[in-house]
Order: C-alpha cells, then sequence, then structure tokens
C-alpha cells in the first residue's frame, strides 16, 4: 500500500461515507488519485459498489395471492 | 389519471381511485418490505398494514412530500416497531465501524451482481449477512441505497437527522461489505 498524505483507511474511510455522492471538494480530488493509483483502494471501491449492486438486483416479486389477500383485505377486490 | 388526481379522489373517498393508488405502489412496497424483513410472509403482513394505513390516513397525506416517501416511512415505522418488540440477537448499533474496515482483507470478489437471480446460495449469504444489521441501519442503507432516495429524503423517513442517516449508511456499507467479503474472496459461486 502507498504512503501517500492520504492513507489507504482514509480512503476507504471516504468510499463508505461519500459513495453516490458529488466528488468535487479538494480533498475528493486527492481520495480519487489516490484511487487511480492504488489496487487496493480500487478493489475495495468495487466490493462497495458490488455490495450495493448486490442488494438492488435481489428483488422480490410480488406474488399474485399475495395482490388478492391485500385487495380483499383492504375491502377492494371489487375495484 | 395523473398521481395527484387518484389521491383527490382517494381522498374523498373514490374506492377506485384507492384501488389503482394501491396497485401502483404494491409492487415497491412489497418488495421494500421483502428487502427489510427478508422473509415472505412478514413482507406481505407489512405490505397489508402499510396499505391498510393508507387507506385509513389518506386524508390527512398533505402532499408536501411525494406518496412514495409516505409510504416508505409507514413500512419503515411498522417494522422499526417490530424490531423493538423483538429484539435484534445480534447487537443493537454498530458502534465502532473502524472495526468494518480491515486493510488486510482486501481481495477481489469472483461473483459479480448479475448472478443474484439464479444464485440461491447468494441470496442465503446476503440474506444473512444484512439481517446481522439493526434495523435502522438497514433501513437507512435500504432506502437511501438500494431504492435510491436522497439523504435528505431517507432523513426524513426515518425521523434523523442529515448527519445521523450519513453515519448510519457509513456504517452498514462498511459492515456489509465486510460481512459478504469474507465470504466472496475466496470465490464462493
Amino acid at each position: 500500500m502507498e504512503k501517500n498524505k492520504i492513507t489507504c483507511k482514509e480512503v476507504m474511510n471516504h468510499i463508505c461515507d461519500n459513495l453516490g455522492e458529488d466528488l468535487d471538494s479538494p480533498k475528493c480530488v486527492a481520495i480519487k488519485e489516490h484511487l487511480e493509483n492504488c489496487e487496493s483502494c480500487q478493489k475495495y471501491f468495487h466490493s462497495v459498489e458490488s455490495t450495493i449492486q448486490f442488494y438492488k438486483i435481489y428483488n422480490a416479486e410480488l406474488p399474485e395471492e399475495s395482490h388478492n389477500k391485500l385487495m380483499d383485505y383492504l375491502g377492494l377486490s371489487d375495484e | 389519471m395523473s398521481e395527484p388526481e387518484l389521491i383527490e379522489k382517494a381522498k374523498e373517498g373514490n374506492r377506485q381511485a384507492l384501488a389503482q393508488l394501491v396497485k401502483n405502489y404494491e409492487q415497491t412496497i412489497y418488495n421494500f418490505a421483502f428487502k427489510v424483513c427478508r422473509n415472505k410472509d412478514r413482507a406481505e403482513h407489512t405490505m397489508q398494514e402499510t396499505f391498510l394505513s393508507m387507506v385509513k390516513s389518506i386524508s390527512q397525506f398533505s402532499g408536501k412530500s411525494k406518496l412514495s416517501t409516505w409510504l416508505y416511512t409507514i413500512v419503515s415505522n411498522h417494522c422499526l416497531m417490530q424490531a423493538r418488540s423483538n429484539k435484534n440477537k445480534f447487537f443493537d448499533s454498530l458502534d465502532d465501524d473502524e472495526l468494518y474496515i480491515d486493510e488486510s482483507e482486501i481481495a477481489e470478489w469472483k461473483v459479480t451482481p448479475d448472478q443474484v437471480a439464479e444464485n440461491n446460495e447468494l441470496k442465503e449469504i446476503l440474506d444473512n449477512a444484512i439481517q446481522k444489521l439493526p434495523q435502522d441501519y438497514k433501513i437507512v442503507f435500504l432506502l437511501r441505497d438500494v431504492e435510491g432516495l436522497s439523504t435528505e429524503e431517507t432523513a426524513n423517513v426515518v425521523d434523523v437527522s442529515v448527519p445521523a442517516v450519513k453515519s448510519r449508511l457509513h456504517r452498514a456499507r462498511a459492515f456489509l461489505r465486510s460481512e459478504l467479503n469474507k465470504v466472496l474472496k475466496n470465490g464462493k459461486e
């Protein structure tokens, strides 16, 4: 791991803090530069991104039976 | 008919409009409830209670927030109440997020997110990891990262400050990544 002014730990913390936010502050620019040159931090970044993607993609389809039970429960079956 | 028109008609007691609103959001709410509960029966029950609350109190809906945000709030409150009566068996808060970022445990994962749909073992891994999160962290992670609400909207839904949302999100991301890493770093497929 590189011994820059910014440590890998700081970068990893920053990824968890700011993923999906606008990254334009001077600190963010330094972090981006570190990321471009550090394989460990790149892997960490991708694994955090994948973590989110896993849970985004894992969806549950509403069963027809649950829909019917819901409309019955609400007294809206006839609508 | 547009959503604001449907809401107005539903407030006047129009059952057809109410039914249409339910149909428009039932998949979203069921899916979100499932993601919080990780259990189909509980997701179904939560969805029923959420729409019952909507039907009962649609007249109080001010329209200041989106209807979807209002429904997320009802689901979240319902799940948080359930969690309080059924104490989390792992822990109530993630106090030390430093524990979840370990620089020596960085590895490339062999499994990609597009494999989730057909991989039941992977689904189990994902269920087990997120079930270990305290409910309030889980809900923040799901609203912000999975459902795509803004940080401010998430703060409104769970009724905490924006910094509190950010802090929970940070810890939830680091914790889940660390849990998945334990299994996926070895190339589990």
